[in-house]
């Protein structure tokens, strides 16, 4: 209690005497306040409550302040200090850091203050001004005695030491690091462990009686790792009263597997011990078993240098028994084993890595014996891989499936089934059904599941294509290749079908994206090349891929084609192929178009393998193996009588000439049917070339009846899917399957009930073909529009010939699978193959697009979709075409030109579809200029557009032309195609596309749509018109595919388009209104007069189209422009210059004012046609949603 | 008595001076103001305790006899950031510490009752003086003299624990005095202390 120092400093502490000295009654403002007492006298010493209240910082602050406005008030400041610092800045201790920060590091620090007087002051420090004057708070004056704490009332709240008033603070016991930071950082942490422990004495163990024990032993060989479950459920249900809700079963989280003795279980359990024999069997899997369970502790892999090689691991006692070896080569020889095994396979043969692993998965899942390691491969490997490069791997596997005879086969199918399926469904169909289950379980699952589905079909298609690439490969490579348009654009589309399977599979497994953008890339390319060059396209979108995607697009088809009878076929084909590989995976497109040829084929096979296929997988593979076979024969002779297109076709390829040939002969049959009977003939003449012998009749029958039945409902869904049907029938009875997990033939019924006998016959035998026919389905949407069944026909014919390219076929025919169910079908009636294909493709798309829609990826995804979609539709249309006019360039060329408009994705597809229409009001020839696809298809579409088919125009040009037609189903049927197999097929897609995909594949289809309602609207117009619109349509697809990859080749193929169309295309750009942004000039001249409703939807898809396209400029800008040339281009650019606005905003966006104007246009164009208004109207909907959910 | 020294002082150096009140000081130089003439020093801690340090703050005016014991030239290690928050709650958590204490302290505790307090409130926050006792856990009543034999509650773990730390204080301060006693003996000092 001394006052001494106080005072002698502080008057106020004489004024207050002793103990008061330090208590301030409430405490100024704070520490500013303080400090500003503290120069007056009576505040010498100054505790403020406030002061203490307020944090340091904030005190210190404060202080601060009041230092500096407080001028050498002290004595000692006076002299010491005196600079009042009027400036902002640090003043005083303030601006010596090292001052600052120990003082501040012992705030909160109990101290001593000694004063001048001696007296010892002690409290918590609470903060210091710039001066040094110190507050504590809880101070107490220390009294000489040690005696006990101060009292309550000896408690001062706080005290401000004026920095003149203290001799030496001292803080006890101060812990540096405290307030550190980074105490929680290693090195703070074992800094203060380290200070702190010193070394702990060690203490020998004293084993005592336990020397030799037993015990000892128990302790080292007791390897439970703390305590049992149950004995801690015990512990807490007895001291705490705690009981656990366990359930060992854990019934809240999954659900019991009840077991049956049904077929369907039975098959299903065949197959997942077959996929769990596979996967055990694999040198992946017990590679990597080995790394799990290797006995052998972190040390002795690692560390140890291990003398005695006798007691360790034998690695090391084999070989170096005493040597050291580095960890990093013990690790080798586990890791080699994977590697060795995965490469050994199909690997090796497929070329491409990522081909192998997707062949292996899909070896795996089709070919159960050569898939198994490869399966394992898949299993870790090719899922992954079909990821990371979606497109390049889905081209390598089918590439590779067709370079590589095995891989091809088996991955192809398989990959498709698993794929899309989820692993455990198409393993359970492959088996059970074999490879038809497995297509039809791919379609309908495409169709439930979209992408997944549409994959399969695509895979099957593929390994069909791959088959007849195979085969024909080499030439067909070639063909494609130095036709690069056509053969890439098949093989696009192929690859696409494919990558969309590897996509959809992919997708599944989350690689979906990646293949949709490769997809897109490709038709980008594709469209680029599409003009001329799909091959280059192709080549170019893969650039850095290119080899790969150009294996890839080859596999592509394949795969699509042979999805499941692809495998099998895929295998056979792929063996004849094998010298082709080579080349093939170069050509990949053309292979991919042959394989799509095959696929077409195939299907059939496949549609009989499943029929047959009921038997396990390797009766499966029998049966594929014995399908393609048959299919080859069927092709061959389908290739007789297509022989002359095919001949030319052959000049290209060889074998992909006989696959061409026989689609060709199958879409020349069917399209010269179709053209001459319409939609029946078509039908009957997809039948048959689908699955030559039984499907056709039988398709036929059901696809005329189909027709009448998707006439009626919604023909394009349902009806198309008849001939589709057949296909689809598999497909979707397969999808169904999957979807239901029943067999195929119960889809098989289902699907049937719309078109009751065709599902069935489609998935015995025909079911491929019966499918591609499916053109039934195709004669059924002929039927209600008669038009468009023949013009259907003349798709299929036109598909047929596109088989060409067999991969083409193929492709189509798998689509179809897929696909026909709704508007394959229809359309296929004549090109049922390739609607088939189309489906798929659409299905790929629609799953693509759903991938791309799900995550940032769908738009890619979507548009490899659209291009698979289209370009199966192109395929169809060119071999209609060809079989024309066209046969020889798509012998020729086609393929690639199919390729390439496939490529072009579904834009392409329906550029060409529209190309055709416009061809045939224009020529044929134009479209051949610009692309034999385009050509093609114009020939199928003018025919369509001509009779009624717009809307199957539509579907077939645009590979959305499945999905328009699934949107018009949806329309018509919005969702009855669901329920029904036909129907199902594309209602599903479509809503899929719709559901899943809403935006994307609403675009597509409402471009479609529009497209077709421009169709509709006047035939030669239309067609015209199509091909505007379609020009647009792809630009709009382009764009939403653009915006990936596949909007370049989309805007390549809208270019072509409208190279193609230019006068047509002028007609439906006359829609000016829509394309006044862009070109419109050209497209507006001609387009305006004749259809200013539907082309003002053209002309909102051609803008919308060329944000496409601008996209894929500002990607790839050239590509689109070639395409286009010179009327395109300028749509192009101005659409570019659209689309680039729409891209600036997003891929997706863009994509969706596409579907928007799409949706627009179809709206106008409904007046044209009623069911395409009614999509229209659908479309628009779904446009306003999209755009509302753009906005 | 204020012999204001003419030189710097850098940090790291070891210092010596006699305060007014005829102490001594050394340490190590860790901040030095020479407006304010305030020395900062960090000198082993008074307790002995290894990763603690008494920091002195020292003002030269009353200061005489600076003598740097041994310079140090090279640079001083970067400064750490601090945690403010961390800091302002710990000067709340201590003011409220000692004002309890004080509490406790005029209501007429021990010493050894209010050693025990803080020890038992260094483990269990949960602590306050009732009258002299002090309630733990507001199960545990310990009375004076506060040995081990006068915690009391129900039994349980809470007393069990109490009875443990108690114990432990009275170790500790046995051994404290010894280590006072004999200084030399740093080792069983901190022994004591760690243990």
């Amino acid at each position: 209690m001394s006052l001494k120092p106080q005072q002698q400093q502080q008057q106020q502490q004489q004024q207050q005497p002793a103990a008061a000295n330090a208590r301030k009654p409430g405490g100024g403002g704070g520490l500013l306040t303080s400090p500003a007492a503290a120069p007056s006298p009576s505040s010498s010493s100054v505790s403020s409550s406030s002061a203490a209240a307020s944090s340091s910082s904030s005190s210190s602050v404060a202080a601060a302040s009041a230092g500096g406005g407080r001028p050498g008030l002290g004595r000692g400041r006076n002299s010491s200090k005196g600079l009042p610092q009027s400036t902002i800045s640090f003043d005083g201790i303030y601006a010596n850091m090292r001052m600052v920060h120990i003082l501040t590091s012992v705030v909160g620090s109990k101290c001593e203050v000694q004063v001048k007087n001696g007296g010892i002051y002690e409290g918590v420090f609470k903060t210091y001004s710039p001066k040094c004057d110190l507050v504590l708070d809880a101070a107490h004056e220390k009294s000489t005695e040690s005696s006990s704490g101060p009292k309550r009332e000896e408690i001062m709240e706080s005290i401000l030491f004026k920095c003149s008033d203290f001799v030496v603070v001292q803080f006890k016991d101060m812990d540096s690091s405290y307030a550190r930071r980074d105490a929680f950082t290693d090195s703070a942490i074992s800094a203060k462990v380290n200070g702190e422990h010193k070394e702990k004495d060690l203490e020998p163990w004293d084993a005592g009686e336990l020397t030799t024990s037993e015990e000892l032993e128990a302790l080292e060989n007791d390897v439970s790792n703390g305590w049992d479950p149950n004995d801690m459920f015990r512990y807490n249900e007895e001291n705490y009263g705690v009981v656990s809700t366990y359930d060992s079963s854990l019934s809240s989280y999954t659900v019991p597997l009840e077991r049956d003795n049904s077929e369907e279980f039975l098959k299903r359990e065949a197959r997942a011990n077959q996929l769990a024999e596979e996967i055990e069997s694999s040198a992946q899997y017990k590679a990597r078993v080995a790394l799990e369970n290797d006995d052998r502790s972190e040390e002795e892999k690692y560390t140890a240098v291990q003398r005695n090689s006798s007691e360790r691991e034998g690695h090391n006692i084999n070989t170096r028994e005493n040597k050291y070896i580095p960890p990093g080569q013990r690790n080798r020889e586990v890791i080699s084993w994977g590697s060795g095994r995965q490469n050994s396979p199909r690997m090796g043969q497929p070329g491409s890595g990522s081909m192998p692993s997707r062949s292996t998965s899909h070896t795996s899942d089709f070919n159960p014996n050569s898939g198994s390691d490869q399966r394992v491969v898949n299993g870790g490997v090719p899922w992954p891989s079909p990821c990371p490069s979606p497109s390049s791997r889905p081209p390598s596997r089918y590439q590779s499936g067709p370079n590589s005879l095995p891989p091809r086969a088996a991955t192809p199918t398989r990959p498709p089934s698993r794929p899309p399926s989820r692993p455990s469904r198409p393993p359970s169909h492959p088996s059970a059904h074999g490879s038809p289950a497995p297509v039809s379980t791919m379609p309908k699952r495409m169709s439930s599941e979209g992408p997944p589905r549409m994959s399969p079909k695509a895979q099957r298609h593929p390994r069909n294509h791959r088959v007849s690439a195979g085969r024909g490969s080499i030439s067909s490579g070639l063909e494609f290749v130095s036709h690069t348009p056509p053969s890439e654009a098949t093989a696009p589309p192929a690859a696409r079908t494919s990558p969309a399977g590897g996509t959809w599979s992919s997708v599944v497994s989350g690689v979906p994206r990646l293949s949709p953008k490769t997809h897109r890339p490709r038709s980008p390319r594709q469209n680029s090349i599409g003009n001329t060059p799909s091959g280059p396209v192709l080549a170019s979108p893969q650039a850095g891929i290119i080899p790969a995607e150009a294996v890839a697009m080859p596999v592509p088809a394949a795969s699509p084609t042979p999805a499941s009878p692809a495998s099998n076929r895929a295998v056979t084909p792929s063996l004849e192929a094998k010298d082709s590989r080579l080349q093939d995976q170069r050509q990949t497109s053309s292979a991919g178009n042959k394989e799509n040829m095959k696929p077409n084929e195939t299907s059939p096979s496949f549609s009989k393998a499943e029929s047959k296929g009921i038997s396990p997988i390797v009766s499966e593979h029998r049966k594929q193996i014995d399908d393609l076979k048959k299919f080859k024969n069927d092709f061959r002779l389908q290739p007789s009588s297509t022989s002359e297109s095919m001949d030319q076709l052959l000049n290209k390829n060889r074998e992909g000439e006989k696959s061409r040939d026989l689609i060709k002969d199958k879409i020349e049959p069917n399209a010269k049917d179709s053209f001459i009977e319409n939609s029946s003939n078509c039908t009957s003449g997809s039948s048959k070339p689908s699955s030559p012998s039984i499907s056709p009749s039988i398709l036929s029958n059901t696809e005329h009846k189909r027709g009448p039945e998707v006439t009626s409902q919604g023909v394009q869904t349902s009806s198309p899917g008849c001939k589709q049907e057949k296909d689809d029938k598999e497909e979707k009875k397969d999808a169904a399957e999957q979807v239901r997990k029943s067999t195929l033939n119960p889809n098989a019924k289902e699907f049937n009930p719309r078109s009751f006998s065709q599902p069935k016959p489609s998935t015995t035998p025909t079911s491929p073909r019966p499918q591609a026919q499916p053109s039934p389905s195709m004669v059924g949407h002929q039927q209600p529009t008669p038009v468009y069944t023949q013009p259907v026909c003349f798709a299929p014919n036109m598909m047929y010939p596109v088989p060409v390219s067999p991969g083409v076929q193929p492709l189509y025919p798998i689509p179809m699978t897929p696909m026909p169910v709704n508007q394959a079908k229809t359309y296929r009636a004549g090109k049922v193959p390739n609607m088939p294909q189309q489906r798929q493709d659409q299905h790929h798309q629609s799953t693509m697009m759903h991938p791309a829609s799900a995550a940032g990826p769908p738009i890619v995804a979507t548009p490899p979709a659209y291009s698979t979609q289209y370009v199966a539709y192109s395929p169809q249309q060119f071999p209609n075409q060809p079989l024309v006019q066209h046969v020889p360039h798509y012998q020729s060329q086609h393929p690639h030109v199919y390729s390439p408009v496939i490529q072009g994705n579904a834009r392409m597809m329906a550029p060409p579809t529209h190309a055709q229409p416009g061809l045939v009001s224009s020529s044929a020839t134009q479209y051949g200029a610009h692309e034999q696809t385009h050509a093609m298809y114009a020939c199928p579409k003018l025919p369509y557009n001509k009779e009624t088919s717009p809307s199957f125009y539509f579907a077939i040009s645009t590979g959305s032309l499945a999905q328009q037609y699934a949107h018009p189903n949806a329309t018509l049927h919005p969702h009855t195609p669901h329920p029904q197999p036909s129907a199902t097929p594309t209602g599903q897609q479509q809503s899929q596309h719709g559901g899943s995909h809403p935006a994307p594949s609403p675009v597509q289809h409402h471009q479609h749509q529009a497209a077709q309602a421009l169709h509709l609207a006047s035939p030669q117009q239309q067609s015209a018109i199509y091909h505007a619109g379609l020009a647009p349509t792809p630009p709009s697809m382009t764009p939403a595919s653009n915006t990936q990859s596949p909007q370049n080749s989309f805007p390549t193929a809208q270019q072509t388009v409208f190279t193609i169309h230019p006068s047509h295309v002028q007609p439906a750009y006359t829609n000016p209104p829509h394309m006044a942004h862009v070109p419109q000039a050209h497209v507006q001249s001609g387009m305006v007069p004749s259809h200013p409703t539907a082309h003002a939807p053209m002309m909102l898809m051609t803008t919308q189209p060329p944000g496409g396209p601008q996209a894929a400029l500002a990607q790839s800008a050239l590509q689109p422009i070639p395409v286009s040339t010179t009327a395109h281009f300028p749509y192009m650019t101005h659409p570019s210059g659209e689309a680039c606005v729409c891209r600036g905003r997003r891929a997706p966006q863009s994509i969706l004012l596409a579907q928007v104007e799409w949706q627009a246009g179809p709206a106008l164009q409904a007046p044209h046609l009623r069911t395409s208004k009614t999509r229209q109207s659908v479309h628009s909907r779904d446009c306003d949603d999209q755009f509302s959910v753009r906005a | 008595m204020a012999a204001p020294p003419g030189e710097y002082f850098s940090v790291g150096s070891q210092v010596s001076c006699r305060t007014c009140q005829e102490q001594r000081l050394q340490g190590e130089v860790v901040a030095f103001d020479y407006q304010s003439k305030m020395l900062a020093l960090k000198c082993p801690s008074s307790s002995g305790k290894p990763n603690h340090a008494d920091i002195l703050l020292i003002n030269l005016q009353y200061v005489s006899e600076v003598e740097i014991i041994n310079d140090r030239t090279e640079t001083p290690p970067p400064l750490a950031s601090l945690n403010v928050s961390k800091l302002a709650s710990k000067a709340r958590t201590e003011k409220e510490e000692k004002l309890s204490q004080a509490y406790a302290i005029s209501a007429g505790v021990s010493l050894e009752g209010q050693q025990l307090f803080q020890t038992i409130h260094k483990t269990i926050k949960d602590c306050k003086w009732q009258e002299k006792n002090i309630v733990v856990m507001e199960e545990v009543v310990i009375t004076p003299p506060y040995q081990v034999e006068n915690c009391k509650g129900k039994e349980g773990s809470a007393l069990s624990h109490v009875r443990k730390i108690v114990e432990k204080h009275f170790r500790d301060v046995e051994s404290q005095k010894i280590l006072q006693r004999s200084q030399a003996q740093q080792p069983q000092k901190e022994a004591a202390l760690s243990s």
